[in-house]
């Protein structure tokens, strides 16, 4: 088990090494960071000491292990649009997403999963049938599609909700919290939900799927013989078994996330790491694109590490059929 | 029928169809048969007789498309086979209590042994929490599990394959019921280990006089623990007779033949094998009249134009216009 | 007895077409979505042919901008779907905006098909280190959403090329940007595909009978394999032209002079606030629509030709 933890652990840093260099390669090959960062009218002077700073005499493989080195520091280069460290540009913006994320995925659990138990339930019932087909369109229709008819509708119809921007944001030193506002949280609303709807379709259809399976399963059948409820059969004995499988995937989708986050914070003017994202791509702006590019690749790594390695010991069974 | 008291569970014209898509195809044709308290009746017959479907009937849990289509089940005088779903589901580990065949997929792999079993018992005795954890560590100490408070938190797959049986077992006969019904209960587990089940089984029915349901397509475990056997044949009860009846006097000729393909040593010591020529039929091509007659050397006209009703004589029944002859030994 | 009577010629010609007829008749709802999928295909491209785009040419009056849908106040039947903010006839403009966004889609699916195809050929024909390489990088890439990636490769391109491009060169970049985020699935099945195929005898008997490598693939193996991947390239196509809207939506994909579907509820989002809701609400629907009937459309037939179904049916 030791052995297999430390291989998958080495793997992992290989792949993160590869996307790191390919990042490193955008940045070092792509854009003149001289131009973008120094003013029109800089002296020589000027222009040798930026190109100390940055090794850009130095040979490939040095400042690649610079690179290296400098993103373990904190030290992520500089945006060739705003000449701001972008730690500090992502330092700003990543409260922003964090929270968006987080109540998106708040909605996705109170929302998705009690529709999804009913829908694995009485997968027959006309309610039942009716949340499958809601699900469909929520798979299907495009994010930024979801936004501009929630905004249609909440905002501008029934004006109840603002279509963009955090609200009043309280400063707390380290981190801009919308949460503890009304209009934060208002303002929060809209755009959660349209982040959150591609993940509430996709659990519905997944608890669904887990419930109608597991309700045919032999255990269930047994349970049945003995008399047990059908309240005890459904709600404890099916659920725990479709727990384990529906957190894993909830998980893996958080790239998904990532992705739509992109999109949703356009489309409610949202200060996040999203918006941040799309200005760079549309400014051409390589060192953000590029730590971006790192950023997800870690995150998708890293989850799909911890659930590798923690899935034996949640479900021992593996462990053994492993072994 | 000559036993003075009445049985336990009578079970008559029992009949099961399967929607196919070309119709209805019968399952089980009218099967009849009984049970007396404190017996053990075994349900005999090859795969694809009818055997689990008939258990699965009598507590109502067939997988559709399988559907109870007629016939009575009546159990200590009360006729089940009409009840409400709630009243069914106190019938199911109250009353009936049922023990699966395959141990590895019979338990719930998230659940502890122990919260399976009081869930159980809680849902039939009404017992505080405690005192439904006693009865169950009681039942894992009955079934021979040693250190019952470990295995009380354990997790199925914790066990092997012969403990995971004994759990089933326990689950069937926590909430005291008055019949249970095994279904191939040692067929899935290691030779080693199933004639330890059988023994746990015997040993259980003779401290509680459980009545017991066996349904096995082995007649060794037949011998071992019947006290009287009902063959089934495509469906059909051919044969039903006291377990020494059996094996010495069968009178339908599928009986003997189904005994003679069971590899036995002979009273000299050979070993004998003998195959019944032909294939039980499948389902929806059972040929006109009695089931067995293509495959039959007694057969004549009228077993081609008749099925042959269950006919009852002295202690046995059997379905046969022409039995086979008394063999005095 | 009955006389057998020698039918199988006409019996094979009345199924062929009598098959179609029977399947479309047993799945009523993938036959309308084929139905819609092709009005719209007939709209986007058979529209354009009788009135001038409305984003290069200025036929259009400022006068008439605004203007709502012909069942509202002050609609006209002019203009049965209401104009834009620049007189644009909604009709026209959207008949434009599909056009481009199919043929960016379309055009996506074939880089994609192409690239993924002959990677997937390639790792499964040859199989060993190569295979193993392939399959890394297509392992990685998955980690990263489709659409990031595109975003990704649309930027680093945008700043190898320099901030003056022109309408051709923005969709090149778009079409490469998708087909280079979705090659991965048609790989992946067209390599197990040809997994499966290459132990074929005829495989070995074409080896035997001195046949290059290349032919075997192109002739023997690729006719065997397009089946599954015709089907996901159906669904990718919905997938695709999303993508193709979000890209323009986010403005990083088609510019928005000229028109698709994205770029055009890119523009009428500016003026949802202000009520002229059908602006964007006009292309959002028709994309809904062709998007929803493609994958309702490639369900089914990934339904009917998934081969552990078959037997069902």
């Amino acid at each position: 088990m030791l052995n297999y933890a430390a291989s998958r652990i080495v793997q992992t840093l290989i792949v993160l090494l590869v996307i790191s260099f390919i990042a490193f390669l955008l940045v070092a090959n792509i854009g003149d960071p001289l131009a973008a960062l120094l003013s029109a009218d800089a002296t020589v002077n000027e222009r040798l000491e930026l190109i100390a700073k940055l090794g850009l005499d130095q040979p490939l493989w040095t400042r690649f292990l610079h690179f290296i080195g400098n993103m373990l520091q904190g030290d992520f280069g500089f945006s060739y649009r705003t000449q701001d460290p972008v730690a500090n540009l992502i330092a700003e913006r990543l409260p922003a997403t964090v929270e968006l994320a987080f109540v998106s995925l708040l909605i996705t659990i109170a929302v998705g999963v009690p529709a999804g138990i009913y829908c694995g339930v009485h997968p027959n019932s006309l309610f039942g049938r009716f949340i499958m087909l809601i699900s469909t369109a929520g798979i299907t229709l495009p994010n930024f599609v979801v936004g501009i008819l929630l905004i249609a509708v909440f905002s501008v119809q029934l004006g109840l909700l603002p279509s963009f921007g955090r609200g009043t944001v309280v400063d707390l030193g380290f981190w801009k919290t919308g949460l503890l506002t009304v209009s934060g949280w208002r303002a929060i609303l809209l755009p959660a939900a349209t982040l959150s709807t591609f993940q509430v379709a996709f659990i519905i259809r997944m608890l669904r799927t887990q419930l109608m399976e597991v309700g045919q399963s032999e255990h269930i059948r047994f349970a049945r013989a003995r008399g047990l409820s059908e309240a005890r059969i459904w709600y404890v004995y099916a659920i725990k078994n479709t727990l384990l499988p529906v957190i894993t995937m909830l998980g893996l989708q958080l790239g998904n996330i990532i992705a739509f986050s992109v999109v949703t914070e356009n489309v409610f003017a949202w200060p996040g790491l999203g918006s941040l994202f799309l200005q760079s791509i549309q400014g051409a702006d390589i060192p953000v694109i590029a730590i971006y590019l790192i950023f997800v690749g870690l995150v998708f790594m890293v989850i799909n590490l911890v659930v590798e390695l923690l899935y034996p010991l949640i479900d021992a069974r593996v462990l053994r059929r492993q072994s | 029928m000559i036993t003075s008291t009445a049985p336990l569970l009578d079970v008559r014209d029992l009949t099961v169809t399967i929607n196919r898509e070309g119709g209805l195809v019968t399952a089980l044709d009218k099967v009849s048969f009984f049970i007396n308290p404190g017996e053990v009746l075994g349900i005999v017959g090859e795969s694809g007789a009818g055997k689990s479907i008939t258990g699965a009937a009598i507590i109502d849990l067939l997988v559709p498309p399988l559907k109870r289509t007629g016939g009575t089940i009546t159990l200590a005088g009360t006729r089940i086979d009409q009840l409400s779903p709630k009243a069914m589901r106190s019938v199911r580990g109250g009353r009936i209590g049922f023990v699966f065949q395959d141990p590895m997929t019979s338990l719930n792999p998230v659940i502890t042994i122990g919260q399976q079993l009081c869930d159980t018992i809680q849902a039939h005795l009404k017992l505080s929490g405690s005192q439904a954890k006693k009865k169950a560590l009681d039942w894992l100490d009955r079934v021979g599990l040693p250190n019952p408070d470990v295995q009380f938190k354990r997790y199925p797959h914790q066990l092997s394959g012969g403990m995971r049986q004994r759990v089933v077992i326990a689950l069937a006969l926590c909430a005291d019921p008055m019949l249970v019904i095994a279904d191939e209960p040692t067929t899935a587990l290691d030779v080693s280990v199933q004639a330890h089940i059988l023994e746990l089984l015997r040993d259980l029915h003779r401290e509680s006089n459980v009545s017991m349901m066996l349904i096995t397509h082995d007649l060794g475990v037949i011998a071992k623990m019947a006290d009287r056997v009902a063959v089934l044949y495509a469906g059909r009860v051919a044969e039903i007779s006291p377990v020494g009846e059996l094996f010495n006097a069968p009178k339908h000729p599928y009986t003997r033949g189904l005994i003679r393909a069971t590899p036995m040593p002979s009273t000299t010591g050979e070993m004998r094998l003998d195959q019944i020529p032909g294939a039980m039929p499948g389902l929806g091509s059972v040929p006109p009249g009695c089931a067995f007659n293509p495959r039959c050397f007694k057969a004549e006209g009228d077993c081609r134009a008749t099925i042959p009703p269950l006919h009852h004589e002295a202690s046995s029944a059997f379905s046969c216009f022409h039995p086979l002859e008394r063999v005095n030994a | 007895m009955t006389p057998v009577v020698n039918t199988p010629a006409i019996a094979r010609r009345r199924s062929r077409g009598g098959k179609l007829l029977h399947a479309m008749r047993r799945a009523p709802g993938p036959t309308l979505c084929a139905v819609v999928i092709f009005a719209l295909l007939i709209y986007a491209f058979v529209v354009p042919l009788f009135s001038l785009n409305p984003f290069e040419f200025s036929g259009m009056s400022v006068l008439d901008s605004f203007i709502p849908p012909a069942w509202m106040a002050d609609g006209s039947a002019d203009f049965p779907l209401g104009t834009d903010d620049q007189g644009r006839n909604l009709i026209t403009a959207m008949a434009y905006g599909m056009r481009t966004s199919i043929i960016v889609g379309f055009l996506s699916v074939t880089i994609g098909l192409v690239l993924g195809g002959s990677l997937g050929l390639i790792a499964g024909f040859v199989g060993g280190k190569v295979d193993a390489f392939i399959m890394r990088v297509a392992d990685v890439q998955l980690a990263y959403p489709a659409l990031l990636l595109a975003m990704i490769i649309d930027g680093a391109a945008r700043a190898v090329l320099g901030a003056e491009r022109s309408v051709g060169t923005a969709m090149a970049i778009v079409v490469m940007s998708i087909g280079i985020a979705f090659w991965v699935q048609y790989a992946r099945t067209i390599r197990s595909s040809v997994m499966i195929e290459r132990d074929q005898d005829y495989v070995s008997a074409a080896r035997i009978t001195g046949r290059s490598n290349l032919s075997i693939i192109v002739l023997h193996i690729l006719p065997n394999v397009m089946a599954p991947v015709l089907v996901i390239a159906t669904i990718n196509l919905g997938i695709a032209i999303i993508t193709e809207a979000t890209l323009s939506f986010l403005g990083i994909g088609i510019p928005v002079t000229s028109p698709s579907l994205g770029t055009l509820i890119r523009n009428g989002n500016n003026f949802l606030q202000s009520g002229e809701w059908w602006i964007s609400v006009w292309p959002c629907l028709t994309l809904v629509l062709f998007v929803v009937s493609v994958n309702i459309l490639g369900d089914h037939l990934r339904d009917v030709y998934n081969p552990r179904l078959r037997g069902r049916s």
